[in-house]
């Protein structure tokens, strides 16, 4: 049985590769990218610096893979990898990044910070360093098929009861309908509104759709903690189901992440194309309304604002949809100073919200978002990511501030014609 | 017996090992490593990203412009003094031409080549202080960092001693120091001077075919 | 026959001694003047010695060239500045005056302070923070006034270094390096203060942009200076910077300005300066450099060795509370006030844990 130390070590090794050589290579440690990240600007804390925090794999480029560092290695002269290299590194990764990826934007020359972020989490879940919250969570998952531990049973009763509330139609595991819609739990036990506005909307536009009681969790703590095994096994799961119902198209609902995972990352992690599209409900909805299947009535005269969530604008290329469809029902939309590919993230991604322990951390970076919005001055902020949802109202409570967090579906539902 | 050195065998052994550890590094990087493609259906072309990633890095992006305008400005200051000088300052020129690649081309008149190195010494310092009084930058910087800048503020200077070419000695310690510098510069930081073009293009492709405006 | 040989002979050589004195008289002639000049006084004052007006027809034309009487600008095909002066004459007072004026005194100047300094650190030693350490950090210095500080500190060194060879390195150089080598030290000096020299204008520049809003004089600074700063024990108080640091300021500017102009006038020749005008540059350059460098020995001993917990105000940007109570105590109270309103005193007084991380063992 090997050390957590050498676990780690191993995974980290397995995961240098091209990008990581370059980008190791080209960083002249310029701290650039501290100042584009929150976890930075919001505490001026130096060791929340975004490549900072990817020390543990850097080390562990530099001793097997540069010559200095053979040689040295080899002579006995650089310090080993300690079991601290990666301990200490725990609540760096996994507290202070929220993966949003935006030191990415800014590093001069061009190294993603967030992707190496990313491989040193792999190296502290092979080594064991995950927190409570995401361990338990991916426990969860793998279990019940959700981090929230709800089971179909769980989606079913949800399900019959939105239909009877609202009188409206959610087809459950409907072979060969066009879209599946994927659901986080999230949206099912706490803005079940969502689901009542996809069917209103979809209704209307008459497509054929579905849900899976099988397997419809799309979030993905595998993802989250940077367990690639886990995360494929997650995957897997919804590949299976996809098929048995004849999917052609798969419908990321309002989640971040489980958009760049199935759009993005999913295909890489499991090392093959998938066998269907995947699409962010805001790009089906801006499509829809495109074609004219869309309609809407009214207005909403409240002034607004948008919030990009990461990874649907920056990570995912989401950018327009949204705003096509919010200039179509609320005329004061007005946007924050920085936005789309530069919006500041809500603190929440990358597994901090299911991650307890970090929470006074989130709060603190959240004042990022506060400043953003006081100047605007708006009554109601529009997100298209549940878990950006909870963590926006979670921060304005904090803040006694009066801004209600709407979802953009439920905000284009409620304006149908 | 120094000069004959440094003019003879050790210019020739700085030069092999810039050429082969240089070209090396980016092998490693180019072909022997990037077997992977990517499994996702793009939205956009990579390539484009890849080359807009490449001209987009060189100027800062306004949301945090204003936060780094130390190292922007600093930044610009010296790596354009420093390859003003190095590629176009006469005896630089004229020693290309000599020992490398055979022919001429412009040089700049002798006061551009002394505002170009002013500017360079001028940012060269202001940036080597910022990596030293700036929290982040100080628990940043690694061993590598401050060796290749105080390499590189050493060409510098004893390229500045040498202007008056009064003495060969003094051309003979400019050319020693850039020869250690040329032999230091594939294993440090400095090869950022190659591989920011590879960083920045593998972020541009992922950025890029994701359809993010880069 | 050998009488009318004789005759001849003695001719002959009458002629020549003619010659010879004729020569004499006018290679001598020019030093008449010399002579002239010298007894002038006694000649005046001797009113019984009629002064004799023996005038060599060359006398104003040799007057001219050396310039004796005023200055003249003869006429050359030669276009240039001063290419119509054949001798400067200042020349020879500004040689005097930087071998006999300004090396040794300069050096008496410097060995004094230095002794002072010493004799004062022998007597008082290092001055302790009253209390301790609070472990409570003021902010200081912002990030751009650090850059600015240690930006001008290393220009200021290299030209400083680099002047004092070339001012003082003979006496010690040739002696070990041998008169080629201290000509190829010299020419290197010479060309890194030519070429870095520009740069200090930069420094002072930021120094003024960046420092001048705390570093205006007030009554405050009276009591200061009437107590000597408490360096002689007694407690003062300051504001952020006390008398004597505005009076560093100031002297930097001055002389820095000073430094930088007549810098320029020396290190660019190209605008018509004269040789009069780089000469009086050079006087007024090399005063100025060495009062700056002496002042700038007790600055860095307060600085450093002298004052316990200053050095890092400028290289950390924070010091503790202690320390800024006992020296800038109405900067502290200021301080506190802004960050009591801010509230959480996050801004402008951070916490020891916020205390900006050490450096680590890189690679
Ligand atoms: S911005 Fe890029 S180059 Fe600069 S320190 Fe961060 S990762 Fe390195
Ligand atoms: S991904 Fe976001 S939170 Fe993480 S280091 Fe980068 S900017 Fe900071």
């Amino acid at each position: 049985m090997s050390t957590p130390l050498e676990r780690g070590v191993d995974m980290l090794k397995s995961q240098v590769d091209a990008r990581v050589e370059s980008y190791f290579s080209s960083c002249t440690h310029c701290g650039v990218c501290a100042e584009a990240c929150l976890f930075y600007t919001e505490t001026d804390d130096p060791r929340y610096t975004p490549i900072y925090k990817t020390e543990p794999l850097r080390k562990v480029w530099q001793q097997n893979f540069t010559l200095w560092g053979k040689l040295s290695t080899s002579l006995g002269l650089s310090k080993p990898m300690t079991e601290n290299d990666l301990s200490d590194w725990e609540t760096l990764v996994y507290d202070g990044c929220s993966m949003c990826s935006r030191c990415t934007m800014v590093c001069p020359v061009g190294i993603d910070i967030a992707y190496l972020i990313r491989k040193v989490k792999e190296g502290m879940a092979a080594a064991g360093f995950v927190p409570e919250g995401l361990q338990g969570a991916s426990e969860r998952a793998l279990k019940f098929g959700s981090p929230m531990g709800l089971t179909s049973k769980g989606l079913l009763s949800a399900v019959g009861q939105q239909k009877k509330e609202h009188d409206i139609d959610i087809p459950v595991d409907v072979v060969g309908a066009e879209y599946l819609v994927m659901l986080s739990s999230n949206e099912v036990v706490l803005y079940t509104e969502f689901l009542t506005a996809i069917s209103k909307i979809f209704s209307a536009a008459g497509i054929t759709w579905t849900v899976s009681s099988k397997y419809f969790e799309a979030t993905n703590t595998g993802v989250q903690m940077g367990d690639s095994v886990i995360a494929a096994q997650l995957l897997e799961r919804l590949l299976e189901v996809a098929t048995e119902l004849k999917i052609k198209t798969v419908v990321s609902p309002e989640c971040g992440h489980a958009y760049t995972t199935f759009r993005w990352d999913g295909p890489n992690i499991l090392g093959r194309e998938l066998p269907f599209n995947v699409v962010h409900i805001m790009e089906l909805l801006d499509q829809l309304r495109k074609d004219g299947k869309l309609k809407t009535t009214g207005s909403f005269d409240e002034r607004l604002t948008y919030h990009d969530p990461c990874n649907i604008s920056r990570r995912g290329g989401v950018l327009e949809q949204p705003r096509n469809l919010l200039n179509q029902v609320a005329p004061n939309f007005v946007e924050m100073n920085d936005k789309k590919e530069m919006n500041w993230c809500c603190g929440g991604g990358g597994g901090v919200s299911s991650n307890e322990r970090a929470e006074p951390l989130r709060l603190q970076v959240f004042n990022v978002k506060k400043r953003q919005l006081d100047e605007l001055d708006v009554t109601t902020m529009v997100t298209a990511c549940s878990n950006c949802r909870t963590m926006l109202e979670e921060g304005l409570e904090e803040n006694e501030m009066d801004i209600e967090v709407v979802s953009i579906t439920e905000l284009i539902a409620d304006h149908l014609a | 017996m120094f000069e004959q050195l440094v003019d003879g065998i050790f210019w020739n052994i700085a030069l092999i090992v810039f050429f082969v550890g240089v070209t090396w590094r980016l092998i490693t990087v180019l072909v022997l490593r990037s077997k992977r493609i990517d499994y996702s259906v793009a939205r956009n072309s990579g390539v484009s990203g890849a080359i807009m990633a490449n001209i987009r890095g060189f100027y800062p992006r306004k949301e945090v412009s204003g936060r780094i305008r130390l190292q922007v400005i600093a930044g610009y200051m010296f790596h354009l003094g420093f390859f003003v000088v190095l590629f176009f300052a006469a005896p630089h020129v004229k020693f290309i031409a000599q020992n490398i690649t055979g022919f001429t081309y412009m040089t700049i008149p002798y006061w551009g080549f002394i505002v170009a190195s002013e500017i360079a010494f001028a940012g060269l310092i202001l940036l080597w202080l910022h990596r030293l009084l700036n929290p982040v930058t100080r628990l940043i910087s690694k061993r590598s960092d401050h060796i290749a800048t105080i390499l590189v503020f050493v060409v510098m200077l004893t390229g500045c001693m040498a202007l008056g070419e009064a003495s060969s000695e003094l051309r003979v310690l400019h050319r020693f120091s850039v020869e250690l510098l040329m032999v230091y510069f594939p294993f440090s930081a400095l090869m950022h001077a190659f591989m920011f073009i590879p960083s920045r293009a593998f972020t541009g492709v992922l950025l890029g075919r994701r359809g993010v405006n880069v | 026959m050998t009488g009318i040989k004789d005759k001849k002979s003695a001719r002959m050589r009458k002629a020549v001694y003619c010659c010879v004195l004729s020569l004499l008289f006018v290679l001598a002639a020019p030093l008449i003047p010399y002579v002239i000049d010298a007894h002038a006084e006694d000649v005046t004052s001797s009113k019984a010695n009629k002064p004799v007006a023996l005038q060599h027809p060359g006398i104003n034309l040799w007057n001219d060239v050396r310039q004796r009487n005023e200055v003249t600008q003869g006429s050359s095909q030669v276009k240039g500045v001063d290419s119509g002066i054949l001798i400067n004459k200042t020349g020879e007072d500004w040689r005097r005056f930087r071998m006999e004026m300004l090396m040794p005194y300069g050096a008496y100047f410097m060995a004094a302070i230095v002794t002072a300094i010493v004799l004062f650190f022998l007597l008082r030693g290092k001055l302790r923070l009253p209390g301790g350490r609070s472990g409570e950090l003021v902010c200081r210095f912002t990030l751009n006034q650090r850059t600015a500080h240690w930006f001008a500190v290393g220009i200021f060194w290299l030209l400083g270094i680099t002047g004092l060879i070339l001012l003082y390195g003979r006496f010690v150089l040739i002696p070990l390096l041998g008169a080629d080598g201290f000509s190829i030290t010299a020419s290197a000096c010479k060309e890194m203060h030519n070429l870095i020299g520009p740069l200090f204008l930069l420094a002072v520049l930021a120094l003024l942009v960046l420092y001048i809003k705390d570093n205006f004089f007030n009554r405050d600074d009276i009591t200061w200076i009437t107590k000597g700063g408490g360096m002689f024990g007694g407690h003062v108080s300051a504001a952020r910077f006390n008398a004597g640091e505005k009076t560093w300021f100031w002297l930097v500017m001055i002389f820095g300005f000073l430094l930088c102009i007549t810098g320029l006038i020396l290190d660019f020749s190209v605008f018509g300066q004269g040789r009069e005008i780089m000469a009086l540059s050079h006087v007024i350059h090399g005063i100025s450099a060495l009062i700056l460098i002496t002042v700038s020995f007790g600055h860095i001993y307060l600085g450093t060795i002298g004052v316990e917990g200053t050095l890092e105000g400028m290289t950390t940007g924070y010091v503790d509370a202690n320390w800024a109570k006992s020296h800038h105590d109405l900067w502290y109270e200021e301080m506190s006030a802004t960050a009591e309103e801010q509230q959480g005193i996050k801004q402008s007084v951070a916490s020891s844990s916020t205390k900006p991380a050490s450096s680590p063992a890189g690679d």
